[in-house]
Parts: structure tokens; sequence; C-alpha cells
């Protein structure tokens, strides 16, 4: 291989260090596809430097959650799919940290899954998710920028390039303190309210702390982000700036009305049956699991990229599923889907009444 | 990845079906490389079909498996898998290795030494299948780096490769077991030709034809001759052989009451006398095969091939297999082949049986 983007040298550095803080004898699970191959490779060398030893599990299609490939999952009898192979299950008991590198050859390859199917795959990592998602275990999520991620953000390989490393990049312990000031005054009040076009929600974060992602969860990191409680959410929320992707899958225009925490009228302008049916996946895909606020400065505009987009500074999101059992979350559900409502023209963030943001500009 | 040649379909069939009979429930390990990729979604599917799970091991480089790791680990952690590759090991149903390099060369700066540990801890990996206990196959993809190895274009090495593969394997298994059955009867192998005066005993032992199960292409019988009959001399001038990334030609060894008493090389002498000072087992013939696969005709750098081509035999000095009653233990396993076709004989007890790489009986 020939020379290596230094980049991908600190990029490595800030996964293996800072987000993991590998110890010697961990068995370190790097999930990623073959395209990732040169970070891959500096994780690797990283993980030896710190004698440990490296789970690589590489795939083509998606492998976010589920420990093969989508396309076992599209043909294999399907009472076999909510139980994981023991081989497999065993490895998510005992490995010491989790990183996820994703670096699709094609954004769209999820697609192979219909929504039943990933719904029951995703069952089969529940009990991983429980674990990984616990106070403590060091996981991070992160993407290698290629070819089809560019093309998803609408940019050249170069130009992705320098997106995704100038949002990941940064002096964190600086990023951390500026969002820990923030969350501090999330922390201390009940209720949120968010309001914007064809938006007014309010959701009660009682007795709830937050978490600030300082590139320790997510590379790029950048937002800081609650569970709030179960059943607060209250009104109305549209997603009208951005479309929510969920595994591939895009759905425009989301708009969901709450009532008792629970969604109980959903409309979307495009593609509205797979919004139903992954509500519909099981009880807990109807509440939230999470709120979270963007605040990397890195990143200005929609992308595509879940990872990405629910970190641009002046956005909140919003995910239907699973709660975040580290920060209080109690929400079971095989789903959790990040939707991101931009906030940045005529959108303000009030807290018990007091407004702390608006157009996406923080009062505090 | 999608593949366009029905070749392809027809391997993962071949593999999944003939070679592994994979059943419901089971957990079939699939190690390769990304390069594989056509014939992993095919055997992805032909597995789903069958009820079963595949555990993917896919790794830049298959041997050792983490070449950039195991240079920079410490010592310690190299002689032993991780904990839950052990897991692995002990649990996998059914086993499937498929070599697809990028490059045959990968892995082959790794300090001797640190090389070794990783092949320690392999032996975990592959202790199940040397004993019997699991279905396997070791297999290999078309990939231009064994294509330029063999000395063809990808498309040529293609055709060579399912050539070998997709042929009616019961009819092979009856020809060969003919043949086999000669053997098992006999009690002493000698092989003739030019610089080649090789005796061996197979007194007590009983041989194995792969038509098509641990082998693919499959296309051997095979022994593991008493420990302590080797005698004589064998010269292997016809081929090149290929062994942990390094390269022999024109290897000579004499035996004397079964160990290598002699050993030269026109290339690569240096590396044979390593080799057979590894151990106590590695001066020891752990196999003798003898290849019967029409499809195979000409070497091509690549052991998996190379031993099965029709008229050839093979010694391996080393490890020997127990489920053929071999008690040779060592950490080497080098198939190293003979061709017979340019003036070679087989004699069986006293009788001629192959000449020229044909068969006389």
């Amino acid at each position: 291989m020939a020379a290596v983007d230094p980049r991908v040298e600190q990029y490595a550095r800030l996964l293996v260090e800072r987000s993991l803080d590998v110890q010697p004898g961990w068995q370190v699970m790097v999930v990623a596809t073959p395209l990732a191959r040169p970070l891959v490779e500096e994780v690797v060398r990283l993980i030896a430097r710190r004698g440990a030893y490296p789970l690589v599990r590489l795939s083509w299609t998606d492998m976010e959650q589920v420990p093969f490939d989508s396309l076992w999952g599209s043909e294999a009898p399907v009472e076999m799919l909510e139980t994981m192979a023991p081989s497999e299950a065993r490895t998510r008991e005992e490995l010491d940290a989790w990183m996820l590198i994703l670096a699709p050859e094609n954004a769209r390859a999820g697609l192979v899954l219909d929504a039943e199917r990933r719904g029951l795959l995703r069952k089969a990592s529940i009990p991983f998710n429980r674990r990984r998602l616990a106070p403590g275990f060091p996981w991070v999520g992160c993407t290698y920028p290629t070819p089809a991620g560019a093309q998803e953000a609408g940019l050249t390989l170069e130009a992705f390039e320098d997106f995704v490393y100038g949002a990941a990049l940064l002096d964190w312990d600086a990023e951390r303190e500026r969002m820990q000031r923030y969350a501090d005054r999330f922390d201390a009040v009940d209720a949120v309210r968010i309001v914007a076009e064809g938006t007014d929600l309010t959701v009660s974060l009682t007795g709830r702390h937050g978490m600030v992602d300082d590139a320790h969860y997510n590379v790029p990191g950048g937002e800081f982000f609650f569970s709030p409680v179960e059943d607060s959410a209250e009104g109305v929320v549209t997603f009208g700036e951005f479309p929510a992707v969920y595994h591939g899958a895009i759905v425009q225009g989301v708009r969901l009305r709450f009532e008792g925490g629970k969604v109980i009228e959903a409309t979307a302008a495009a593609n509205e049956e797979f919004l139903i049916a992954t509500l519909d996946t099981d009880e807990g895909a109807r509440r939230l699991g999470e709120l979270g606020i963007g605040c990397n400065p890195g990143i200005q505009d929609h992308m595509g990229h879940p990872a990405f987009d629910e970190k641009i500074d002046g956005t909140v999101h919003l995910a239907v599923g699973a709660g975040l059992a580290f920060v209080g979350g109690t929400n079971q559900s095989a789903v959790h889907w990040d939707m991101v409502k931009d906030l940045r023209r005529g959108g303000r963030i009030e807290l018990d009444g007091e407004l702390v943001q608006e157009d996406g500009r923080w009062l505090l | 990845m999608i593949s366009t040649d029905p070749r392809v379909d027809a391997y993962a069939k071949l593999l999944v079906e003939r070679c592994l009979d994979v059943q419901p429930g089971m957990q079939v390990l699939i190690r390769t490389t990304p390069l594989a990729a056509p014939v992993v979604t095919a055997l992805e599917r032909e597995i789903a079909h069958r009820g079963a799970y595949p555990i993917l091991r896919i790794g830049f480089v298959m041997w050792p498996a983490n070449p950039v790791w195991a240079a920079e680990a410490p010592e310690a952690l190299l002689a032993e898998l991780a904990e839950i590759d052990r897991f692995a090991s002990d649990h996998m149903d059914a086993r499937i290795t498929m070599d697809a390099p990028e490059n045959t060369r990968d892995g082959s700066d790794l300090p001797p030494r640190r090389f070794q540990l990783t092949r320690q801890a392999e032996h975990y990996f592959f202790r199940r299948t040397m004993a019997g206990e699991i279905p396997w196959v070791s297999c290999a993809f078309p990939t231009e780096a064994l294509a330029q190895d063999a000395g063809l274009t990808l498309a040529q090495f293609e055709d060579v490769l399912y050539g070998a593969c997709l042929v009616d394997w019961e009819r092979e298994a009856e020809r060969m077991q003919h043949l086999a059955e000669r053997f098992d009867a006999a009690e002493q192998v000698r092989i003739v030709g030019a610089g080649t005066d090789l005796t061996l005993s197979l007194a007590g032992r009983e041989g194995k034809v792969d038509d098509g199960h641990d082998n693919m292409p499959g296309g051997e019988f095979f022994y593991s001759p008493l420990e302590d009959s080797a005698e004589g001399v064998i010269d292997f001038s016809e081929f090149p052989s290929t062994y942990q990334g390094h390269e022999f030609a024109g290897i000579r060894l004499r035996f004397r009451d079964g160990a290598v008493v002699e050993a030269s090389a026109r290339k690569g002498e240096a590396t044979l006398h390593a080799l057979l000072d590894r151990d106590e087992g590695a001066r020891r013939v752990g196999e003798l095969g003898i290849g019967c696969n029409a499809a195979i005709t000409r070497p091509m750098k690549n052991v998996l091939f190379d031993e099965k081509i029709d008229g050839s035999v093979h010694l391996a000095l080393g490890q020997s297999y127990e489920k053929v009653g071999g008690k040779n233990v060592s950490s080497i396993h080098w198939d190293i082949v003979k061709d017979l076709r340019p003036g070679g004989r087989i004699e069986l007890d006293g009788e001629r049986v192959q000449e020229n790489g044909a068969w006389l009986i």
C-alpha cells in the first residue's frame, strides 16, 4: 500500500487512544468493510502497540449490528434471524471494546433486507446492545471516507475526506468544555421545548443526566444527548429540512405527533410505508430513545449521513426506539433511528420556559 | 458483489453440499480475503438455504491472519489466539479456508521468530480439523496474484481452477479407490526416476482418497508411511516448491531409517536446512500422496494444485495425518511434488503399477 494520508494515522490514534483507550490484553472488535483497509491497518498497529488483540470483522454490506452479511439475513429461514450464531453471541459477551468503521461501497446495500427481517436481525443484537450501552463499556462508531460516502454527500472523495477529517480531528478537550457548559444547563431543568415551523414539542428530562460526546462514542463527536423520560413527549415535530435516513432507506418530510410519550400519528411526504413499518417493529419503536443536540463546528451541511448530520451545529435530533441505558434511558426496542431537525432558520430551544437557543445560536 | 460467472455458483454449491454437507444450525467458519467476495456471496446464500450460520473471518491476509498486528504486538500475545478466536475454533461445525491473496508474498517480511509464533497460535485453529472432528475444506478463489504465480492470465487460471474442481467426483472417487486398494494391499512402495530411488513402507497403514472433500480441487490418495521406513534418495528437480513464502528449486533428499540424512537444493538450501532443523519430526515423512487430477497438468507454484497433478507423487516432510495412522509430530507439513511423467515409475512390492505417469493397473 502506498503512503497513507497522515490524517488516517491521526484518526486511528484518536479512535484507539481517546475513544476506546485500549488496555493491554483487551480483545477489541473492529468491524469494517475492505475499503477501510488503510484505517483498519493503522488501528490494528496501534492495538498491537497497546498489547491488545484486534478481532477484525470485515464484511461488505451494512454490518452495523448484525454479525453476518445482510445477504444471509435476506435468505435464511425467518425463524433463525432472532438468534445470533452461538459463536457470535459469545464473542459479544466477551469482547472488551467495539469499533465500527462505516466505509460503504454502496450506501444503499442495506436495502437487501426488508423492515421485518431487519427488525428480527436487530432483535438478535439486543443483548449486545444492552451490554454496549451500559455505563463504562468502551465503544465507538466512525466513518472512513469512501467514494460511496462522498457520493451520498454530493462531494468528490477528496472534498469528503477534508470534511470527515475536518469534523473529526478537533481539539476535543476544548470542545468538551464548551459542550459541558450547555449540557449542565439542560441537566438542571425539567422541560425542553423545541419550536420551529410545523414543530412544537416538549419532552421531560426530570431526573435524567446528559452525556457529552467529545469523540468517545462517535467520531466525529460533537453532540450532547439525553434519554428523555419515556412517557413525556407531547406535541408535534416536522423533519421538513432534511430526509430521515435509516439503513440506506430515505424518508422525506417525516412528521410525528406524540401523546403520552408515544407516536400516535406519523406521516411522510415520501416512503411513508417504510416509516410506519419501522415504527411498528415493536412496542418501543414509537417512543423516544434519545434527544441530542448537535454542536460540531466542522459540520454545517446536511450530507445524508446520520453520523454527521446529527452533529450539525444548530440542529437537534430525536431517535425513535431504544433508549440509552448509560444516560438512564429505559425504552427497549430493536430500532434506534435518529432524525435530524434543523433549527437554524426560525427554530428555538426553551428550557423550563427560558429561551436558550435561537436560529441555531446559543444565548447561554 | 455479484458474479456473472456461473461457475462461481456451481463452486459454492460444491463446497457447501459435497465438501461439507452443511446441516441446519451448523456454524460454518469461512476464512478468506475480500477478493473472494463473489464466492462468499454465493456461499452465504447456500448456507442460508440450508438453515445454517456463516461465521465470516475475512482478513486482508490469511496466513498470518494479521501481519500488521503480528509485526508489533508483544511476543507473549503472538503464540496464542485471542480467547474469543479459540472459542470460535472450538465451536465451529465446519471450516472453509479459501486462499484468495492479493499478493502471495504478503506477510513474508515478518521476522521468522514472529512468523513462527503466529504458526504456533494457528495450531489451535487447525486442531479439530486435523483430528477429523469436523468437515473442512481447503480451497482457493482465482485472483490475479495466484494467476501470476501460476504463470497464467486470470482467465486461464480460472479455467484451470474450475476445470479441476467442477468434475464428476463420484466417478473420480471410484477410479482412485480402485488404485488406493492396490496400495493398501501392498507393504512396500518404491519410487524410481531420474536421480531417484526411494522405498517406503505402508505395512499396516490404509490410504485415504480425497474425492473432493478436504481439498478443492481434490484428486489424490495419500498415506502416512511408517515413520522409520524411508530409505534412499529422491530428487525433486522437475518442479519448484514453495513453503511459507519461501521458494525452492532442485531439492534432493537422502533418507536413512526414515530420517533425512543429507539435503541439498539449487535454490533455498539454507532455508531447507533451517526447516529440517525446526524440530525432531521435520526430517521424517508425514505423507506420501499420489496425484490423480486429470485437469491439472502443469505446476503453478501452488501446492493445493501441484500435488494433484496426474502422474506426480508428493512427500510431505513433518506432521503426519492421525486419521491414516500417522504418528509423526512436527510444526511443519511441507508437501514437495515429484513429477513421474518424464521417465518415472512406481512399484508395489516389486510389481510395476505406474510408468511415465500412466497407470498399468
